[in-house]
């Protein structure tokens, strides 16, 4: 049986293969520094080597002595152009190159373009500076760190999250529980270096680079520029792995292209492993207090969550994650607050899961140890406080499969076998723990476009400006318009990656494939009116068949009567070859400027908390096995699963693959990851493959994917939750709750390591 | 990277005449303008970051000599040629059967692509994986004499406790130099002034004021081959590695043991601790006070507190003290229980 | 057009742009076997290129490159087979595996000037001319064994080298022995059931 391909259940898709497997497997899958171009000059980055001051002098002599060396790009070069900004399409406001100021450790200080990658490399290596440098603050309890609310900082916090009168509730509680939990920095490391490569055409920019926005980018990039965003264009045709750090365009894409003009040829920049660490984005740290008070029957009366995250001086990025804890159970009374630390570092971003992957660590953890001092099961303790409505807005959820995720996964991991008493359960020498947390995440869609053609041959091609950074939505597009077009897979080509193409919306919070697939459908609609219009005409192939049901199947109209037309006849009584029809989508309850704003490269998402009618959310729950060795108390997680429910599932084996990989990120969250900072400077230290470690192949044994059946036609036409995101939330907390079943030990800050259990 | 020459001599003799050709007599074979490449998988990275800064490159892969390609099983040596690569190694059957924890120590390190690409005589004279040390914008000792050491108040959650001086708390992060040291290997050298053979235990350097200086050998000799004796202890022997993850990871704490065992008693224990110390550690005390002794519990626990009687833990390695002990202690556990 | 070994007849700028075009990578293989045979021109100043006979996907090719030039960058920029990829550019991820003479290796790590006369297997070689994949190839698409795709090629080739190895015996030894192998996306569990298939199938063979 090949476990990469789930049999479909009610409302899931088949397995297709991908549509760009075999490209990828063969080598011929071109990612952006792949791609052939002439004439190319090579860019390596020069970085600064403290964290908070000004850069009083740059020694460039050496470095423009080594031969080869066609131009050093630094201070004065990018004045001509406008400064990034910060927000949904820019990564900071820092603007390297523009002043002297430095922000944090490994700041862009100069390029170096040259001849070849090996003249530009030892160049930048030459480039010294002179510091005028200030004590740096690194992060939380630094001194000189500067903390603020958060509320109002960030469209994605208006307000803090509350409901009823949270310290009367707590106050008077049976059982209550009052702890602080934290999660570290941590980078997307996706294996995919970052890259830019800039190719001026006269006045035709191309921007050859992975990218999860290129309309955003497009439009950004030629604002700093100064440019008609018509001559820009970005070109992205497969991501190798993004995970949220290829959202926001960073300060090098411009510098790149001001580089390329200069020097009158392509640019092409590959950033260091080490240095991608500083010049691009990553995953705030962040620390939490949560209190939960219930009654002694296990009802939570009172939540509270409080939040501080880590960002850059200048910039205000908002993790916010009570959304999303504050409407995860059935509380009494919720009181959240965030708080923002501003600290000489680089500006975070988002990274898989952004918000719910910390947050709901730290309540799920929390939820765990309340389970505990309530002496109750933990699967159950959950099946208690199971909400009829969202407890903030009181609006109903659209769909929410919760519980019926508890009990096929409960199910399926044998969780009826583990004895809940701490360090019963042995192996040996090895001790074994069990335990579970929830997954949630928010289903948005945002406005987008496609367009799509069908030839009399029954050729179809698709175009979308979406982006394939692994998730398979080119697949899933592509399925969705063979479906819907009555054609076989192997007759579809589409294409994504490129700013030239119909406008989508950046491939973040597990959006594309709702968004994607509900611009492709309708796309397919128009195509099939005009088909069967043409079809049922007086002189059509089905002409008397006007009151019929007709659909697409085999390269055929079909009648519910049964009389059905070739397409290819179809064509000829059209007199014409292809139809190609262009679709905007917008979800339900978007602004009247939504679609004006997807070609400004500023999509709209609806959904999640933020409609009127209900609240949009996909859920899962997962069971982790845990390890530890009564010697030398390593921890190994041999076994994972979760259910998970998400609306419609286009493809069971793409689906599978995300949550597959999305758990395993949970134990690389729970077990690994984490950039380690100097305190003394505000410096990252381990900046590589190396030291940074995330799972590998021998990590991870067992992993089951349990798709669970859901039908949601609220959430948009095409009836999907998003599930890139999900498979990662909650996986932390319950290989927590597993290790505190195994050993008796309660981390609280990720990631629980030896250290932790040794003592 | 620096530019360099990079050369092909045809033999150990002309590679030692080309290397004594410069004047690189009075550095370490680190700092020496001219140096021997051979898997590159340590050099290239260095040279890379800018560590390593070598203007000429003597290839020792192009040494027509056969036997540095050569494991030869005796019945009391193992005899492993310099150019033998990790995986060869790892896999020979002889070596598998005739002294597991040999297979073992290189089995566990690096991954399967380094294995085949690094040599044995490179593996043994790798340098410290330390953070600091690998980025040229930090103080280093070790890296650039005098410029201090900034892991000692840094980040040192991968630094040693045992060996360490005031100049320098790098790791040595080698395996099979625990397997080599525990087993009293050999190593041949050969150099300007003619063949010498160095104990395993002599090869490398204490960092004390000149971390900087790693080995004992000059910048223009050539390891030709390691000589590792095969003793009433070598069947039963075994390397344990504890790492964050199950695989392709540095040691945290590792131990090399062979134990030649009368009944429960020990007769006599051979220890090597990898992950703790600043170079291959032999932990004769923990050897000593196993003679004799039925092996059970608080016996391991005993050498086990010998072998980090003088360990100096810092802010982020404290855990290595305990968690080196325990390591030793399961592993002296899981020797004793072996079937030979 | 670095890989043209008229001699005498390109300048120095034009071997060091070293910018790839469909040409640049048509392999020479009129004047391979006597690039082969004659020893290599030894580069007596650091900055010299040196000239690099191998043989790539069984087509011979002769380089001018600098010294420090990877296999890994050799492969991309000068012959124009960017399927290999560049994950750390350290050795840390294996993104960049080949085989060379049959062994997996990692090509960031390696001079290409220190291959001289071997043979390099990158994942363009597989697939038979009338494009039929290597059971591997066809095992990871069958086994959805990736998602972003740019481990992939590094994956595909180190798990060949593995099976050749005798090391992909049970679960447990693929995935000891392909740990070096970095899958940010995380398909293990795929990657391991398409080695299982493939191993199989070669076996069968």
């Amino acid at each position: 049986m090949n476990q990469a391909a789930p049999v479909p259940k009610e409302n899931q898709g088949e397995p297709v293969v991908r549509i760009d497997g075999r490209l990828k497997v063969t080598g011929q899958a071109n990612y952006p520094a792949d791609i052939a171009t002439a004439n190319v000059a090579y860019g390596a980055l020069a970085t600064s080597s403290i964290a908070r001051g000004k850069v009083s002098k740059l020694h460039t002599d050496d470095a423009r002595a080594v031969p080869g060396v066609l131009d050093i790009i630094t201070y004065g070069d990018m004045d001509k152009t406008d400064k990034p900004k910060f927000g949904n399409t820019g990564a900071s406001s820092i603007a390297p190159l523009h002043d002297r100021t430095i922000f944090h450790d490994g700041q862009i200080i100069a390029m170096v373009v040259a001849e070849t990658f090996e003249a530009a490399e030892e160049a930048a290596m030459l480039i010294r500076a002179d510091y005028e440098d200030d004590p740096p603050s690194a992060s939380f309890d630094s001194k000189g760190a500067k903390v603020e609310p958060a509320a109002g900082k960030s469209p994605m916090l208006k307000e803090d999250v509350k409901v009823g009168d949270f310290d009367t509730a707590y106050a008077s509680a049976a059982v209550k529980i009052d702890q602080k939990y934290s999660t570290p920095t941590q980078h997307h490391n996706p294996i995919e270096l970052f890259s830019t490569t800039a190719i001026w055409q006269g006045d035709q920019l191309t921007i050859q680079e992975p990218s999860q926005n290129v309309t955003g980018w497009k439009i950004e990039l030629a604002r700093q520029l100064k440019i008609d965003p018509a001559n820009v264009r970005i070109v992205s045709p497969y991501v190798g792995g993004a995970f949220g750090s290829k959202g926001p365009m960073t300060a090098r894409t411009a510098i790149v292209a001001i580089a390329a003009r200069r020097v009158g040829r392509p640019v092409r920049c590959v950033v260091s492993r080490m240095q991608a660490f500083n010049t691009q984005t990553y995953r705030a740290e962040t620390r939490h207090r949560i209190r939960i008070g219930a009654g002694k029957d296990g009802r939570i009366t009172a939540f509270g969550h409080e939040g501080w995250e880590v960002t850059s001086r200048p910039d205000s990025y908002v993790v916010g994650g009570t959304s999303a804890t504050g409407r995860m159970y059935n509380y009494g009374s919720v009181l959240t607050h965030i708080s923002l630390v501003h600290a000489d570092r680089n500006t975070p971003g988002y990274m898989r899961s952004p918000p719910e992957t910390p947050y709901v660590y730290a309540l799920e953890n929390a939820m765990d140890e309340m389970a505990v001092a309530l002496r109750m099961d933990p699967v159950e303790f959950r099946r208690v406080n199971e909400p009829e409505k969202e407890p903030i807005g009181g609006k109903p959820f659209s769909s929410r499969s919760l519980v019926k995720c508890y009990d096929q996964a409960a199910q399926a991991f044998g969780w009826s076998k583990r004895d809940a008493a701490v360090g019963s359960m042995r192996d040996g020498d090895w001790l074994v723990g069990m335990g579970c947390a929830t997954a949630i995440y928010p289903t948005a869609s945002a406005p987008c476009a496609a367009r799509v053609r069908l030839t009399a041959d029954g050729q179809v091609r698709v175009q979308c400006g979406s982006h394939e950074i692994g998730t398979g939505v080119r697949t899933v597009a592509g399925q969705m318009a063979a479906e819907r077009l009555g054609i076989g897979m192997d007759k579809v080509s589409v294409e994504m990656g490129d700013s030239a193409l119909p406008p989508a919306p950046v491939s973040g919070g597990s959006i594309s494939t709702a968004s994607v697939c509900s611009a492709v459908l309708k796309a397919c609609d128009a195509v099939r009116g005009k088909l069967f219009a043409a079809a049922v005409a007086g002189d059509g192939p089905l002409a008397g068949s006007g009151n019929a049901k007709l659909e697409m199947e085999q390269e055929k109209i079909v009648a519910s009567g049964g009389k059905s037309a070739k397409l290819s006849d179809v064509f000829k009584a059209m007199q014409i070859g292809a139809i190609e029809e262009y679709a905007e989508f917008a979800p339900n309850g978007s602004t009247p400027e939504a679609l004006k704003k997807l070609y400004a490269g500023q999509a709209e998402f609806h959904g999640g908390d933020q409609d009127e009618d209900s609240v949009k959310y996909a859920f899962g729950a997962e069971f982790v096995e845990v390890r530890v060795n009564s010697y030398t108390r390593e921890i190994r997680v041999p076994r994972i699963v979760g259910a998970f429910a998400a609306g419609r599932i286009m493809n069971t084996r793409t689906a599978r693959s995300q949550l597959m990989g999305g758990m395993i990120w949970g134990i690389g969250q729970a077990l690994h990851e984490a950039t380690e900072i100097d305190r003394r400077n505000a410096r990252y230290v381990n900046r590589d493959l190396q030291d940074y470690l995330v799972p590998v192949n021998a990590d991870v044994k067992q992993v089951d994917v349990i798709l669970v059946p859901e039908i949601d036609l609220d959430v948009n036409p095409a009836g999907v939750k998003g599930l890139g995101e999900l498979g990662n939330v909650g996986t932390a907390a319950a290989v927590a709750s597993a290790v505190y079943h195994a050993t008796g030990k309660r981390i609280r800050d990720l990631p629980i390591r030896i250290d932790d259990l040794i003592a | 990277m620096r530019p360099f020459v990079y050369e092909r001599p045809t033999s150990v003799s002309v590679a030692i005449a080309m290397a004594s050709h410069v004047d690189a007599r009075h550095v370490a074979p680190t700092q020496a303008n001219t140096q021997f490449i051979a898997g590159g998988t340590n050099l290239a990275d260095h040279m890379k970051l800018g560590v390593a800064q070598p203007v000429r490159l003597l290839d020792l892969n192009t040494l027509a000599e056969p036997a540095l390609r050569q494991i030869r099983v005796t019945d009391d040596t193992i005899r492993f040629g310099a150019l033998v690569r990790m995986g060869e190694a790892a896999d020979n059957n002889d070596v598998k059967h005739r002294c597991p924890l040999l297979a073992d120590s290189l089995k566990f390190a690096a991954s399967g692509q380094l294995r085949n690409m690094a040599s044995l005589a490179g593996n043994v004279l790798q340098r410290t994986r330390c953070e600091y040390f690998r980025e040229t914008s930090w103080a280093c000792n070790k890296r650039e004499p005098g410029s201090g050491c900034a892991a000692m108040e840094g980040f040192n959650r991968q630094h040693a406790v045992l060996g360490t001086s005031d100049a320098c708390i790098a790791t040595y992060h080698g395996d099979f130099a625990q397997a080599l040291i525990a087993l009293d290997a050999v190593v041949e050298v050969e150099g300007r002034h003619g063949p010498r053979k160095i104990p395993f235990a002599r090869l490398h350097r204490l960092p004390g004021d000149t971390p900087d200086i790693e080995t004992d050998l000059a910048a223009d000799e050539v390891i030709v081959a390691i000589d590792v004796p095969l003793e009433a202890w070598s069947r039963r022997s075994r390397y344990l590695k504890i790492r964050d993850r199950e695989s392709y990871a540095f040691a945290l704490a590792s131990a090399a043991v062979a134990l030649d065992m009368d009944g429960d008693t020990v007769r006599q224990a051979r220890i090597a601790l990898g992950g703790v110390a600043t170079v291959p550690w032999r932990a004769r005390a923990a050897e000593a006070a196993l003679q004799g002794k039925v092996m059970e519990e608080d016996v391991a626990e005993k050498a086990a507190d010998a072998a980090f009687a003088d360990a100096k833990p810092r802010e982020h390695n404290a855990f290595k003290v305990p968690l080196g002990k325990r390591t030793l202690v399961r592993a002296l556990f899981e020797t004793r229980d072996m079937k030979v | 057009m670095s890989n043209s070994t008229s001699p005498g007849g390109l300048s120095r700028r034009t071997f060091m742009t070293g910018s790839v075009s469909a040409a640049a990578a048509m392999p020479l293989v009129a004047t391979s076997t006597k690039a082969a045979e004659s020893p290599t021109a030894k580069a007596a100043e650091p900055r010299d290129l040196s000239t690099i006979s191998m043989r790539i996907n069984k087509q011979a090719y002769t380089l001018a490159l600098d010294n420090r030039t990877s296999l890994l960058d050799a492969l991309r920029d000068h012959v124009g087979l960017t399927g290999t990829k560049k994950g750390c550019d350290h050795g840390q991820c294996g993104a960049c595996t080949v085989l060379v003479d049959g062994k997996r290796v990692l090509s960031c790590l390696s001079f290409a000037v220190m291959n001289e006369g071997r043979e390099v297997t990158t994942v363009e070689g597989l697939a038979s001319a009338n494009g039929e994949l290597h059971p591997m190839q066809q095992a990871f698409v069958d086994h959805d064994a990736f998602q972003c795709g740019y481990c992939t090629p590094g994956q595909i080739m180190s798990a060949i080298g593995c099976i050749d190895e005798g090391h992909a015996g049970s679960d447990n030894d693929i995935r000891e022995y392909m740990s070096g192998n970095l899958c940010r996306c995380a398909a293990y569990p795929n990657i391991v059931a398409a080695i299982v298939q493939a191993r199989d199938e070669i076996r069968r063979a």
